[in-house]
């Protein structure tokens, strides 16, 4: 099984972390939202799969390519 | 009756011939391709030309090397299918690399056949489709297949701007044989069959000890979503050429004929109510524009160009009032539609195929301004920010631009503004022109008051407002004309019909020169 490592598409901080490890999730859902560029975004979910390990941590500050959210697909 | 001159016989063996070209390969080589689940390359014509239009020519072309037993080997048709067919009744020229004969290698001969269609569609002024599956170079042929693909590249190179060309990579195409695709205007990739790559997995391996396979390296997702390489991702041979179909029903022959007018029961005046609540009140809630794009264009049918690749800039074709049009658009639910290298690069690209073919431009604007820092400034933003500048104002289609939410600074002119050559600026009520936001420029106009004040928080909050009041809106760009109007979103589309028609007969005479000097 693949692991889908979510990684920060832009420089920012955590708002809002939406789910934990064992969780399922389906690609689209919405993972948690990132304040860069004066606007919430969303980072969501780019397999179908489990969540295995959630980085990011609400108000902690970002970096392009930080890690965020682990998916173990299937 | 029998010809007394022997007509008949000579008819005869000429079938035969032709009879054994069709066979490709043969039935082994043929077996082997379609349990990779891969076409052949007469069966891919099939499916992109109109029934019984190909007309085929050169299949009797055979390589002159006499090296390595080339000479006894029988190539069917040199491994690559060369003619003219029509796809919804125009006329496209095609060649397709058979990679049943010698892995589709590439000689002397094979080149020339494709040089020769390449020809023919820029003499007659029609799209050249190429359809590549190719192991490389045939090492066999030595330097007369190097110099086969100097004269692809040469012709793909002259032929740019005067005739679409379109790739569809459904094999490998690796080396030199990946250059001629990038020279192209579009090239479309297959999820599992195709690869492109400069140096495959073993030389990457035997050089840089690093492990990778052919479809991390080079495979259809690579290219779409990482380099940009790829515009398109297909699932299939089929549907790979099911989007080369498409692709061209939005663009002309070539650059002196308009695109194909398409049919829609979709009436230009409609309007849409729910476009006034697509665009979130909170400046700082991102959606997605393409709902947007939706709502406007004939039949919702918007056919989206690099939709893995940089997604905070969305581009692609659609039609209103069946005119076919090239829309650029920033995509706020992607990294807040921030204008980085990698946005800039992909909508100029766009851009200019729009304006080599007549294509009108439709830009819908929701820009928070370029991307800061090392990164980008290391990665030379100013150099691939500056394409943007260029090539809206080098365009000299119908430009039309629609200023959705925030229009800022250095975006702001980036985005086709009036002075880029908009031909036309509208902006809806709640949109924001601005040398920033509100906070940001309060805080720099008004820092020294606020130090000093007796509650700078207080004073602060009260300077932003004013601020947003003053100048968070469309209404001082309105007042310069630097917008010509602020619309109600539900009238978008019976706006642009009518502003796209207008333009339709407008012309931009360009200053005499050999050509730019794009910023690369």
């Amino acid at each position: 099984m693949a692991t889908e490592l979510i990684t920060s598409p832009l420089p920012g901080k955590i708002l809002d972390v939406k789910v934990a490890a064992g969780d399922k999730v389906k690609e689209g859902d919405l993972l948690l939202t990132i304040e860069a560029m004066k606007m919430e975004n969303e980072i969501v979910a780019t397999v179908d799969g489990t969540v295995t390990e959630v980085a990011a941590k609400p108000d902690s500050i970002v970096q392009i390519g930080d890690s965020l959210v682990s998916i173990e697909e299937g | 009756m029998e010809e007394t001159n022997g007509g008949q016989k000579r008819r005869l063996e000429l079938e035969a011939k032709s009879a054994a070209v069709r066979k490709l390969g043969g039935e082994q080589k043929i077996e082997a391709q379609h349990a990779k689940g891969k076409l052949t390359a007469r069966e891919r014509i099939d499916l992109l030309v109109d029934k019984d239009s190909f007309v085929e020519y050169d299949q009797f072309m055979k390589t002159r090397s006499v090296y390595y037993g080339l000479d006894k080997m029988e190539l069917s048709a040199d491994g690559v299918v060369t003619g003219v067919g029509r796809i919804a009744g125009r006329k496209v020229a095609v060649y397709a690399q058979d990679f049943t004969v010698l892995g589709g290698s590439l000689g002397e001969v094979h080149a020339l056949k494709i040089a020769r269609t390449q020809d023919l569609a820029l003499q007659t002024g029609i799209p050249c489709i190429a359809m590549l599956d190719s192991g490389g170079a045939r090492i066999q042929e030595g330097i007369d297949s190097l110099d086969g693909y100097g004269r692809i590249f040469f012709r793909n190179s002259r032929s740019s701007g005067v005739i679409p060309q379109i790739s569809i990579i459904l094999g490998p195409t690796a080396g030199g044989a990946v250059y001629s695709p990038a020279l192209t205007d579009f090239v479309i990739m297959t999820r599992k069959s195709s690869t492109m790559y400069i140096t495959g997995p073993a030389v990457v391996k035997d050089v840089l000890s690093e492990e990778v396979s052919h479809e991390q390296l080079g495979g259809g997702l690579v290219h779409n979503q990482r380099s940009g390489v790829a515009h398109f991702l297909a699932g299939d041979d089929e549907a790979a050429i099911a989007t080369a179909q498409e692709l061209l029903s939005f663009m002309p022959q070539n650059y002196r004929e308009e695109a194909p007018s398409g049919v829609t029961k979709d009436p230009v005046d409609r309007e849409d109510i729910s476009l006034r609540d697509v665009i979130p009140a909170d400046a700082n809630k991102p959606y997605d524009v393409k709902d947007i794009i939706a709502r406007i264009v004939d039949d919702g049918n918007f056919f989206e160009v690099h939709r893995l690749y940089a997604q905070n800039m969305v581009v692609g074709f659609a039609r209103i009032g069946g005119r076919s049009i090239g829309i650029i658009a920033n995509q706020a639910k992607f990294m807040a539609g921030v204008l980085d290298i990698n946005a800039s690069d992909k909508a100029s690209r766009f851009i200019r195929f729009c304006d080599c073919f007549n294509v009108p431009l439709l830009t819908l604007v929701d820009v928070p301004g370029y991307m800061p820092g090392t990164a980008q400034e290391y990665g030379g933003i100013i150099r691939h920010g500056a394409k943007l500048l260029y090539v809206y104002s080098e365009a000299t289609v119908p430009k039309v631009t629609v200023i959705l939410r925030k229009a800022y600074g250095g975006a702001y002119v980036g985005m086709c503004s009036k002075y880029l050559g908009a031909d036309m600026v509208l902006a809806y009520p709640t949109a924001e022109v601005a040398v920033m936001g509100a906070s940001g420029a309060a805080e720099i106009v008004f820092a020294r008051e606020i130090k000093s004040a007796d509650d700078p928080a207080a004073l602060r909050a009260q300077r932003i407002q004013e601020y947003k009041e003053q100048f968070s809106n469309p209404d001082r760009a309105a007042e310069r004309g630097s917008v010509d109007d602020v619309i109600d979103p539900k009238d978008t589309r019976c706006r642009l019909a009518r502003i796209f028609d207008i333009l339709e007969t407008k012309r931009d005479p360009f200053p005499g020169k050999k050509h730019g000097n794009i910023p690369l």
